[in-house]
């Protein structure tokens, strides 16, 4: 068989899924860039073109640079307390104890729930006038009244971050706990014969073989916090007082609040271009690591 | 003086009980080897003398010290794994180290011992590779090295040349045999190859289900097999067992019967059911022994330095190695002889040996 239908053949195969990627991904994006440099609106006129005027309005507004601050410290402080605590769940699971498998398919849970459920939850556990939250730390004598704490700008984006690494930590503990049960059990042992204790042992025995997942989960979860939506949108809408905005959240509103598809475009594609980014650096990450651990 | 003391040590899984009550008294300088077949619990007291698993009762003394209960890091001792165990993402050298790092010798010290070893077994070239950058038997090495240089009052081995082949293997049997004649330290090593526990070790103990089968030194376990598995167990191909009766003061196995050597005359009783054992190598081709019998070979291997024959006398088979190059054709009837006193006698019921 020659090579040239070999080719001719493999193209052909993968034409029907090139032609669902064109129509749903390529088609869209080329789309979205061209509106991008547009003034068009969501209803009403396709717009004429504006050039990159809506890239810099966009950029050197407060407004985005105030919510990419926002997004960052969302994605940073999510993401670093999902690898601590689903770290140190996978290493309490990976203990030898009675009922540990019903305790691992409860850890599961959270990250079961859709997000929308999830968000609800946290919303009824928050509520100032019956919520959960407000009754323990009334009762152990923490806060002397109840609080509004979606509805106060200093403590709704903290409670919202609380109620992502909920629902996101069980991932992490995942793939911790995958990657513990690959440390080969010698090595454990020798290094409590040599001496290490624990701390010691995590960070020359344990650590190597974690590297490699948790980077796969950071990449991840970075990329997804990056992007947060529906559990803002279901607690707080991005309130108050745009505390809790995100840049998806601005998007949305951009586009369909405002009603001002153009701009919207350059901003999704702004949030695009950051997340790519992300993803080639932790790529590069990932990349080092295999490397070192190999 | 003992170095290690093992007082009646029992382990219990749930209701499987994996060793039950072992006792040996190893004195300093001494290489003893565990030696049995798989989950014969060899490796279980190994961890217990290591610390790595606890004893459900008895007694495990490192130096006169009872160490139960005591971390594995303050026995005083030291291990090589099967797989090596080496840390990943640490050099040759703070593999080595790691040890003396843990236990926070000063930088020049640790540096001068991890270089003296290093000398020791060859390896000062390698210091600053990382293990994925090392062959088999280079980490075996380091993984040896790390054990050395703590200088513990013990040092274990978990089958540690199991990964290597069989040439490596022949190597770092040699070289262990050489590092424990030079360093004169007390070693215990588990193994289920025969052949490492015969050149290693200066005692044996044939374990079998969670029992010590036999303890003594090679050419006891060699010579004198206590018990019918010990005879099988070690020897390659293993000791050739027949079912003799005692009849008339007679030994009888086919057209054979030899009279009753006089060492065992009032060992055994007439009618007694018997197995007799016999080495392969102790069976020579023709009449030269004390007793001959006629068998008809079935195979014939030649392995270089020897040629074994496996031959049938009525329904028992026989296994012979003979000279590389003696003449035996399959299907021959050809006459094996052996001598009086290359006889071993089992009781058949309780499998011991007699006399």
């Amino acid at each position: 068989m020659s090579g040239t239908w070999m080719t001719t053949r493999a193209w052909l195969l993968m034409t029907p899924l090139l032609a669902v990627m064109i129509a749903v991904i390529g088609w869209p994006l080329v789309h979205t860039v061209g509106l991008s440099f547009t003034d068009a609106k969501l209803v009403g006129t396709a717009g004429t073109f504006v050039g990159i005027d809506n890239y810099v309005r966009m950029l050197s507004s407060a407004n985005f640079q105030r919510t990419l601050v926002t997004t960052a410290w969302f994605a940073i402080v999510s993401v670093a307390a999902e690898m601590v605590l689903g770290v140190l769940a996978a290493l309490l699971l990976n203990q030898q104890f009675r009922g540990r498998t019903a305790l691992r398919a409860l850890m599961i849970l959270p990250w079961a729930l859709p997000t929308v459920v999830n968000a609800t939850l946290w919303r009824l556990i928050y509520n100032p006038e019956y919520g959960a939250l407000n009754a323990a730390l009334t009762q152990i004598g923490l806060i002397d009244g109840y609080r509004s704490w979606l509805g106060e700008p200093g403590s709704a984006l903290t409670a919202l971050i609380v109620a992502d690494c909920w629902k996101n930590f069980p991932l992490v503990a995942l793939i911790a706990l995958a990657a513990l049960q690959a440390v080969p059990r010698d090595i454990t042992a020798a290094s409590l014969v040599d001496g290490a204790g624990p701390l010691n042992r995590f960070r020359f025995v344990i650590l190597p073989y974690l590297a490699g997942p948790l980077m796969v989960a950071l990449v991840l979860r970075t990329i997804e916090a990056f992007k947060v939506f529906d559990i803002i949108w279901v607690m707080t809408r991005g309130g108050p007082a745009n505390s809790t905005r995100t840049l998806s959240i601005l998007v949305y509103q951009e586009a369909f609040s405002f009603q001002r598809a153009g701009s919207g475009a350059s901003l999704a594609l702004i949030v695009t271009l950051l997340v790519t980014l992300l993803a080639l650096a932790y790529a590069a990450l990932v990349r080092k690591t295999a490397g070192r651990t190999a | 003086m003992s170095a290690l003391e093992i007082i009646g040590v029992r382990k219990t899984y749930g209701e499987v009980e994996t060793l039950k009550g072992i006792d040996i008294a190893l004195l300093s300088g001494e290489f003893l080897v565990l030696l049995g077949s798989s989950g014969c619990g060899k490796s279980t007291l190994l961890n217990i003398i290591a610390g790595l698993a606890e004893a459900s009762g008895g007694d495990v003394r490192i130096g006169k010290r009872s160490v139960l209960g005591v971390h594995p890091k303050d026995r005083d001792i030291a291990m090589v794994f099967q797989s090596y165990a080496l840390y990943p993402n640490l050099s040759v050298r703070r593999n080595i180290g790691f040890g003396l790092e843990m236990r926070k010798v000063p930088a020049a010290e640790r540096d001068r011992a991890v270089r003296e070893v290093a000398k020791l077994l060859q390896i000062e070239n390698l210091l600053d590779r990382k293990p994925s950058q090392l062959s088999g038997g280079q980490r075996q090495r380091v993984a040896i090295g790390r054990a050395l240089v703590r200088k513990p009052q013990v040092f274990l081995f978990d089958e540690p040349l199991s990964n290597l082949d069989a040439k490596l293997r022949m190597e770092m049997r040699t070289e262990l045999k050489r590092l424990h004649q030079m360093l004169k330290t007390t070693m215990v090593y588990v193994t289920h190859d025969q052949i490492e526990a015969m050149t290693l070790a200066t005692r044996i103990a044939v374990m079998r289900d969670g029992r010590i089968e036999q303890l003594g030194t090679p050419e006891e376990i060699y010579d004198r097999p206590a018990t019918l598995y010990v005879a099988t167990f070690v020897g390659a191909p293993p000791m050739n067992l027949v079912d003799v009766a005692v009849d008339g003061g007679a030994l009888a196995f086919g057209e054979l019967v030899a009279p009753v050597p006089r060492l065992w005359e009032d060992a055994v009783r007439e009618g007694q059911r018997l197995v007799l054992g016999i080495r392969p190598e102790a069976l020579h081709f023709g009449g030269r022994g004390d007793h001959l019998i006629a068998a008809k070979v079935d195979v014939v291997e030649l392995t270089g330095p020897e040629l074994v024959v496996s031959a049938s006398v009525g329904t028992q088979r026989l296994t012979a190695c003979l000279p590389p190059r003696t003449r035996v054709e399959v299907g021959q009837v050809v006459e094996l002889s052996f001598d009086a006193d290359a006889m071993h006698l089992f009781d058949a019921d309780s499998g011991r040996r007699i006399g």
